[in-house]
């Protein structure tokens, strides 16, 4: 295959996004027709350039390729629905069922989370997985929130240690996830700004005490009405088609979602906590896209160095 | 040529369906034999084809099947389902229902009023 081709597929490989089990076959179905095509119009006369260009000029734009292929594959059936909105369901039970202070469920809920998405993330990362992956930081927090219990000179201790880990930690499920597709690094990130909210709500030193069990109680149907939010979010997600209309799905979403969040703990978050977790929010929609950008920038310029290469060896040759 | 890539858009399910109840086909060959039989009307731009044709697979209107060739490349060939083969039929007589129509309009007999 030529280099041109290879650019041209790459290119649509990058923005239709496709599950690794679609991928391949996909990809190669159209690099047979251009292999087809180059060898038509080589053989009715053209040059090898000429005949490339004219190629690639009758296959189409590939952003319009991309954007086709990406809407006939991105519709999920009604089983990754409900597999996508389980961990945000679950989530909303235990509060609204007031089961979330059996250390039991909780664990099982854990366990459950870990064990489903490390089985996604070794199954062709499919996209339900993604809603379950964001919860796997919750045992991250935990262990930062148990270290503010230990001896206070072991935790000045620690807490310097856990702070880089838990951001490298997350830092590479970002980028892992940005690869496949930067509205899933969104997805995912999507309940961490809900969860801080209720956190400093109901605990706003960092610490859990007596009087902050007794506010869990209270906010209990509205932790577990965010969660259902959420829940209904992702299932809109996974049904719809354009990715236009799923960008603007999250935004709203989780705008709304931590406006509920202030507007039912107003007596506990104040101003500045509340733009931190706007900033939070918009970080969740930003970084993600911009990381992607930072990729595609990375490929720009490994193909531009592959050309000149390439263009300087033929004229030495 | 905006007015035929309309036509083409809103017919392209009728059109593939049409190609593949003949015999089963590739994507090269199906731009080749729609351009053949179309005689040159209706021409696209080629990749877009295989959005088209997977989003009938995936309708379960058309069903494709890896072929190996003697010279070691590979093709996707497409035939039509029995689902397909029924939406044909229905997308064929509303065809015909609006060419009549059509018909009767542009070309009003001796007794139109």
């Amino acid at each position: 295959m030529t280099p041109e081709f290879i650019q041209y597929l790459t290119r649509i490989k990058y923005g239709a996004r496709l599950e690794g089990s679609e991928e391949p076959g996909v990809m190669n179905e159209l690099e047979a027709h251009m292999e087809d095509k180059l060898q038509e119009l080589t053989e009715s006369g053209l040059s090898e350039a000429e005949a490339i260009e004219t190629c690639l000029g009758q296959m189409g734009s590939t952003k319009l390729i991309a954007r086709q292929i990406y809407e006939t594959y991105s519709q999920g059936s009604w089983k990754q629905v409900l597999l996508a909105s389980m961990p945000h369901i679950l989530f909303g039970l235990l509060f609204v069922l007031n089961w979330w202070h059996f250390a039991g469920w909780i664990t099982v809920l854990l366990l459950l989370i870990l064990a489903t998405t490390v089985y996604g993330w070794w199954h062709g990362k499919p996209t339900w997985i993604f809603s379950w992956l964001g919860y796997t930081m919750l045992p991250v927090l935990a262990v930062g929130i148990l270290l503010l219990y230990l001896p206070r000179g072991w935790s000045l201790l620690t807490l310097p240690l856990y702070f880089p880990l838990a951001l490298w930690w997350l830092f590479r499920i970002i980028v892992q996830t940005t690869r496949r597709d930067w509205l899933f690094s969104s997805l995912m990130l999507l309940p961490l700004p809900i969860l801080i909210g209720w956190f400093l709500a109901v605990s706003p030193s960092g610490k859990f005490t007596q009087a902050s069990v007794q506010r869990v109680y209270d906010l209990a149907p509205w932790i577990g009405l965010s969660f259902i939010a959420l829940a209904l979010t992702i299932a809109a997600f996974i049904r719809l088609r354009q990715r236009w209309l799923r960008v603007a799905l999250l935004a709203t979403s989780g705008l709304m979602t931590l406006t509920l969040v202030v507007y039912y703990a107003r007596e506990r978050l104040n101003t500045s906590t509340f733009l931190g977790l706007m900033l939070v929010m918009w970080g969740v929609f930003l970084v993600p896209p911009l990381l992607d950008r930072l990729f595609r920038v990375r490929l720009q310029t490994r193909w531009r160095l592959r050309e000149e290469s390439a263009t300087g060896s033929k004229k030495t040759a | 040529m905006a007015p035929k890539r309309d036509f083409l858009k809103g017919s392209s399910n009728s059109l593939l369906l049409s190609l593949l109840e003949v015999q089963p086909m590739y994507g090269y060959q199906i731009v080749k034999e729609l351009e053949a039989r179309s005689q040159g009307y209706f021409k696209f731009k080629e990749g877009t084809l295989y959005p088209a044709l997977h989003r009938l697979e995936k309708s379960g209107l058309i069903s494709g099947q890896w072929q190996m060739l003697p010279n070691g490349r590979q093709r996707r060939y497409y035939s039509i389902t029995a689902r397909g083969q029924a939406k044909l039929a229905l997308e064929k007589t509303q065809w015909q229902d609006f060419l009549t129509a059509v018909k009767l309009i542009l070309q009003p007999g001796p007794s139109s009023p």
